[in-house]
């Protein structure tokens, strides 16, 4: 008897295990199919609104970048014609592709589109055609990354702008600076990881915060083509020039020691640089960065829509979402915040016009100079003065935020600047008077975009026209070539969930 | 040896004594495959991973993902007293088994809610990290109020947001994603790019 009692008590023991084995298989399952994504996104898959299916929230935000309604004193999501608003910039790029065009940068949304319009890229005919190279595409898409993948990446960077013109169709987007697999911030850009490299350190170290200004430091940061890298002559090859640091100094000893110039001034022969746009260098010197603070935290703060909180991808001017971006962490009005950022770009605006002032007028004094018959080695310390000056003006001017990010850094440099303005300006007066001239030189009028274009001898008409033919006869014909392209991708639809 | 002694067991030679076997075998086995199936030993750590080992703890994990005490607090940080080794596991596993009970008879709530002495030992756990804050007249980060206010009410009674935010529950999530620690990264550079970057 005792032993049926027994056998019928585990028989009910084992069921009741069991039973609790189900329960915990069932529940675990059921976690599995309380998120199933709607596609399953490929490495590399360039076209944001794929992930967007998964990440609608995240993907809509960033349609917003699409909105060109903002306006600050010295940037927002307009686009600007810089040249217009200050017709200077003309004489001090004279002889390079920026004093043909160039505007205020629109919202990540427009990088293809505003790549194909401005002037500098030129009116390709086809393939092989073109002024630019094919490195120009490197910031503009999610494209790259696939491309890189699938060519090369030195393959990527050669040959013509035109040659991938029929490849690089989506705007900047998700598959940048995010893993497909776990949404998890990563690096697409080989540039920032041999920079790392060069520096002698591990990008692979990094934490998540650095992270997250590090997938803006893939573009927003100075950089050069570099042709001389041992066998890959020839192949302007993108390079951060980080190897002696980030500072004004070091990057401009960089390049002094291996003699590059980005350019020759069409005005004064000096060997030129064009300081790109060195956002993150100059940010890491601010009190910003100091206190740990990442581009993410105020160019795309958390947003709450019906109590889910998420990263805004509405990537903007912070100024224009002051509650989420600046109120957080300061407890201030937000017109004093917003006044107090003008303050500060004014400030650093007024002392870079001087700079400015000067550099222009140097330009036009070596000129002169040429004009009287000075010598190569009469111009030689005049001219290694303006590349410096102007590479100064270029870092403080081009880096757009930089008055705010670092407004100290910022105003160093440009007082650097104008001290080797002067310099030079004194060199040149001595040079002009040992010439036997000993007046200031004669001011051409620049007062307006046209005019100073038309001094440095640039034909915008035709510039134009052969934009607009390109726009006319071979753009319909790249953008008809990737949809063919695209068609054919393998979008994974996951089965509904039900199932 | 020991069953045996305890009479458990039918004697040698019983047809009782074979079926006796084979199902002590078979408890001991589903007990094992038990064990796994609910990663018991994950429950023994203090990895947040553990509390989402269940899917319904998602809301709540997120919102403190999204917070600032993900810097420096984990859940059992502040959910599991910390005065001593003894009471942190007694405590875990009371309110652990709790929670299971409550998570397989699927009568769990679509906002969980703190239970009173859970309430108790989250009280404490704040103080436990900011207690020079409310505690310590001599230091810098002394706040005066909240001598009385610590005593006379809770925490969350004023800092309601901190840290799973101001909505509670499934609606807080848009997917039931509980993602990794965001330090864990193997490599920030895709494989591919790595390779290509070496090759060149």
């Amino acid at each position: 008897m005792k032993n049926k009692i027994l056998f019928s008590v585990t028989i009910i023991v084992v069921f009741l295990l069991g039973l609790l084995a189900s329960s915990i298989i069932n529940r675990k399952s059921e976690a599995k199919y309380k998120y199933v994504p709607k596609v399953i996104i490929a490495e590399n898959e360039p076209r944001n609104e794929i992930w967007g299916q998964n990440f609608p929230k995240e993907y809509q935000s960033s349609l917003r970048t699409a909105d060109t309604s903002y306006v600050s004193y010295q940037g927002g999501s307009q686009m600007r014609d810089m040249l217009e608003e200050d017709p200077r910039l003309v004489i001090l790029w004279a002889g390079y592709g920026f004093s043909k065009d160039y505007n205020q940068g629109r919202g990540h949304a427009y990088a293809i589109e505003d790549i194909h319009n401005t002037l500098r890229t030129g009116g390709p005919k086809g393939e092989g055609d073109g002024p630019m190279p094919a490195t120009c595409w490197t910031c503009k898409s999610p494209d790259v990354p696939r491309l890189m993948n699938e060519k090369g990446i030195t393959e990527f960077y050669s040959g013509k702008w035109a040659d991938k013109g029929a490849e690089v169709v989506n705007s900047i987007g998700c598959a940048d600076c995010h893993d497909p697999e776990n949404m998890k911030l990563r690096i697409t850009r080989p540039a920032l990881v041999e920079a790392f490299d060069a520096m002698g350190k591990d990008i692979n170290q990094v934490t998540h915060n650095e992270m997250r200004s590090l997938v803006c430091a893939q573009c927003h940061v100075e950089y050069y083509f570099n042709k001389n890298i041992p066998g890959k002559e020839g192949v302007p090859y993108l390079v951060f020039p980080w190897e002696n640091g980030m500072t004004v100094e070091d990057m401009e000893s960089y390049y002094d020691d291996i003699e590059f110039s980005d350019w020759t001034h069409a005005l004064s022969k000096a060997p030129m640089l064009k300081a790109q746009h060195p956002g993150y260098e100059i940010f890491t010197t601010g009190v910003h960065a100091d206190r740990g603070v990442s581009c993410a935290d105020c160019h795309m703060p958390y947003k709450s829509e019906g109590g889910q909180k998420f990263t805004d991808h509405h990537i903007q001017s912070p100024l224009n979402n002051v509650s989420n971006a600046c109120q957080v962490c300061h407890r201030e009005e937000s017109t004093k915040l917003i006044a107090n950022v003008y303050e500060r770009q004014q400030k650093a605006h007024e002392n870079r016009l001087h700079l400015e002032d000067l550099l222009v007028k140097a330009h036009l004094e070596a000129k002169k100079c040429w004009d009287l018959g000075a010598t190569e080695d009469q111009m030689d310390a005049i001219l290694t003065d303006i590349r410096h000056a102007q590479w100064r003006w270029d870092y403080s001017a081009a880096s757009h935020g930089g008055s705010f990010h670092s407004p100290v850094e910022t105003a160093r440099v440009i007082g650097g600047g104008i001290v080797v303005a002067q310099e030079a300006r004194i060199k040149l007066a001595r040079l002009l008077s040992a010439l036997g001239y000993n007046e200031p030189i004669e001011m051409p009028d620049i007062s307006t975009k046209e005019k100073a274009q038309e001094f440095i001898g640039l034909d915008i008409e035709t510039l134009k026209a052969q934009k607009a033919e390109f726009k006319k006869t071979l753009l319909p014909k790249w953008l008809e070539e990737a949809k063919q392209r695209e068609a054919g991708y393998d979008s994974k639809k996951v089965a509904s969930a039900s199932n | 040896m020991k069953l045996r002694r305890l009479k458990i067991l039918p004697p040698k030679g019983s047809i009782w004594r074979e079926r006796a076997v084979f199902f002590l075998a078979v408890i001991i086995g589903m007990t094992h495959f038990l064990a796994r199936e609910s990663r018991i030993t994950s429950y023994m750590t203090d990895d947040p991973q553990a509390c989402v080992n269940c899917h319904v703890m998602t809301p709540v994990y997120n919102s403190w993902m999204h917070s600032s005490h993900r810097e420096w607090a984990n859940c059992n940080d502040c959910h599991v007293p910390h005065d001593n080794i003894v009471n942190k596991y007694y405590f875990k596993a009371k309110d652990g088994l709790y929670h299971a009970s409550v998570f397989t008879a699927r009568a769990e709530p679509d906002v969980i809610e703190i239970k009173e002495a859970s309430q108790k030992v989250v009280q404490e756990n704040c103080i436990r990290c900011h207690v020079q804050q409310v505690t310590q007249v001599k230091y810098d980060g002394w706040l005066e109020d909240h001598n009385e206010n610590r005593t006379g009410r809770q925490c969350w009674s004023c800092h309601r947001t901190v840290p799973h935010g101001k909505v509670h529950g499934l609606s807080s999530i848009q997917y039931n994603i509980a993602p990794l620690p965001t330090d864990s990264n193997d490599n920030v550079v895709p494989a591919w790019l790595t390779e290509a970057i070496e090759e060149k």
